[in-house]
């Protein structure tokens, strides 16, 4: 299969704006590790409890920060970090409500987190402004669960319900590490070699842990969205079920394709995300399943059958997500790239992946290593022989 | 004390250069003395692909235009930045009377690379009107006399960005 050089370039450049577009959305990694230095702090002093409740209790990450797929919420500086406060020693005899108050009173009893501390239904949260808040959801071993699983307080902290986070956790990162296949490119430099104005293939521009990136972009998309359309957020495809399809989904590709380019892929998995829903049609309702694969009994879908309309808010919602993000590979000229970023995902982060380029362009030009490649336009570097470099200039007029 | 300026290219070198590199990639007319060149620019792999066309005369600046699309529909009817005219559109690619361009140097290497930098400009002022490329603003001072490169470059350079 022959690739323009051009195209190669295209796609390089798209996977280059939404890899910058995530990095500006996701946790830093100073961020991140100042929360890892805070929950590591938390979960001291939980275990120094006299309360035979909190003697052995560990913390853990679960969530987006356990995976890395987070995503700034919109209109909010906080990441969430969601932890959870595991008691390795306890059963089902404890009352949820009992664990999350002795975890709450221990939490209380520190000067230093009482005035961070929020109570949640289930958890409870530190927000420490303008940088994250941690929700720690207390948990207990689920013993009849031969997956590792642990149970957590229900909405109503009346009964424990089946999780997993530890196992969801090394499942998804597992499927991240799964390697998709791609179509050999057949290799300009034998094809063409006696055509002097292409240049060797350049090295192609990969996305940072492609499921993730997935996983990233289409929470973005629906945050955008529910906010644009004026949807109820409590209505908004929860990040867990997103996040499950998308998984799912990515396993489903790689192991049954061959692609061209990693943008293929994304589109793919986005494309096939729907087939891991499960529909049930029972007494003239349908019932919809998306279960947690590492434990039984956790379906993420469990609310669209209290209220269907959430279902319809998924289908509308990925169907846009999918022809937006689709739509990016016909972006005609950086203005458009910007317009159809902005679209997708909201003014700020496409002025942010304009700003990089033009920033990038901009740098290379003052270092004096800006260079123009036949077909491709401008090359920051001037590695290749055919490049012709960019002498200083000035722009004249008005 | 100043060395002799390299002997002027003559517009038949010109147009050959240009014909050999494949960044310049087009076809034109060769004439006595002038020529007319037309390659096509774009500032990268995402951009559009402009129609340009550069022409040369003896004893008069080489100009560049746009031919196709036509940059003032995409701009909206805004006025467009850095060029002689809207219609056709002439672009300012380098100060005039100073040393960034002179007839000794190759046409392919320094107005042909401006072209698509000129135009990676164009699309991100696009975005916000904006204009990132830095440059000078003529002052009737400026187009009358020689201006020494060291006061060009103590004035608007390429600005940077602080975020």
């Amino acid at each position: 299969m022959y690739h323009d050089q051009r195209l190669v370039m295209r796609d390089g450049m798209l996977i280059g704006a939404l890899e910058r577009m995530c990095a500006t959305l996701e946790i830093s990694p100073s961020q991140a590790g100042l929360a890892k230095e805070r929950y590591e702090g938390v979960g001291e002093w939980l275990a120094d409890s006299d309360d035979p409740l909190l003697k052995l209790m560990g913390i853990f990450l679960q969530g987006s920060t356990a995976i890395g797929t987070t995503v700034k919420p919109i209109g909010s500086n906080e990441h969430d970090v969601d932890l959870v406060a595991h008691a390795p020693d306890l059963g089902e005899w404890v009352e949820p409500a009992a664990l999350k108050k002795a975890i709450g009173d221990r939490l209380k009893a520190n000067g230093h987190y009482k005035p961070l501390l929020v109570e949640m239904a289930r958890c409870w949260r530190l927000v420490y402004a303008n940088e994250f808040h941690m929700d720690i959801t207390p948990s207990i071993p689920n013993r009849s669960c031969n997956l590792g699983g642990e149970l957590v307080p229900d909405r109503a902290l009346k009964m424990w319900k089946p999780s997993n986070p530890k196992g969801y956790k090394a499942l998804f990162l597992e499927r991240v590490k799964l390697a998709p296949r791609f179509r050999v490119i057949k290799s300009l430099h034998t094809q063409d070699s006696a055509r002097a104005d292409i240049e060797p293939y350049p090295d192609q521009v990969r996305f940072k842990g492609l499921l993730q990136r997935v996983v990233q972009i289409l929470k973005r998309h629906r945050d955008v969205f529910i906010s644009v359309h004026e949807i109820d957020p409590a209505m908004s495809p929860i990040s867990v079920l997103v996040t499950t399809l998308a998984s799912q989904s990515y396993e489903y590709c790689v192991k049954t394709f061959v692609y061209d380019t990693e943008l293929d892929l994304l589109f793919d998995v986005i494309r096939h995300m729907p087939d891991f829903i499960e529909a049930r049609a029972a007494n003239g309702k349908t019932h919809w399943f998306v279960w947690n694969e590492t434990t039984q009994g956790e379906n993420f879908a469990e609310k669209w059958n209290s209220d269907p309309k959430r279902a319809e808010v998924f289908f509308t919602w990925h169907a846009r997500a999918l022809s937006d993000i689709s739509r990016l590979k016909e972006a005609e000229g950086i203005d458009g790239l910007k317009r159809y970023l902005g679209d997708a995902f909201g003014a700020g982060p496409a002025k942010a992946v304009v700003d990089a380029i033009t920033d990038d362009i901009s740098a290379s030009r003052r270092a004096g290593t800006l260079g123009v490649a036949p077909r491709v336009g401008l090359v920051t570097g001037l590695a290749a022989a055919s490049t012709t470099p960019v002498r200083a200039n000035t722009f004249f007029g008005r | 004390m100043r060395y002799s300026d390299p002997k002027p290219l003559t517009a038949a070198q010109q147009f050959l250069l240009l014909q050999r590199n494949p960044v310049s990639k087009g076809s034109g007319e060769l004439g006595a003395g002038c020529f007319r060149w037309c390659y096509k620019a774009s500032p990268t792999p995402l951009s559009r692909i402009y129609d340009a066309r550069l022409e040369f005369a003896p004893n008069r600046s080489p100009r560049v235009f746009i031919d196709s699309p036509d940059l003032t529909l995409l701009s909206g009817g805004d006025d467009l930045p850095h060029v002689y005219d809207q219609k056709p559109t002439r672009l300012c690619l380098y100060l005039p009377r100073t040393y960034e361009w002179l007839p000794w140097m190759r046409l392919d290497l320094t107005l042909v690379p401006w072209t698509s930098l000129w135009l990676f400009y164009f699309e991100d002022w696009l975005t916000e009107r904006e204009w990132r490329g830095g440059g000078e603003h003529p002052e009737p001072r400026d187009v009358a006399q020689r201006i020494s490169r060291s006061r060009l470059q103590r004035r608007h350079s390429p600005r940077q960005r602080i975020e």
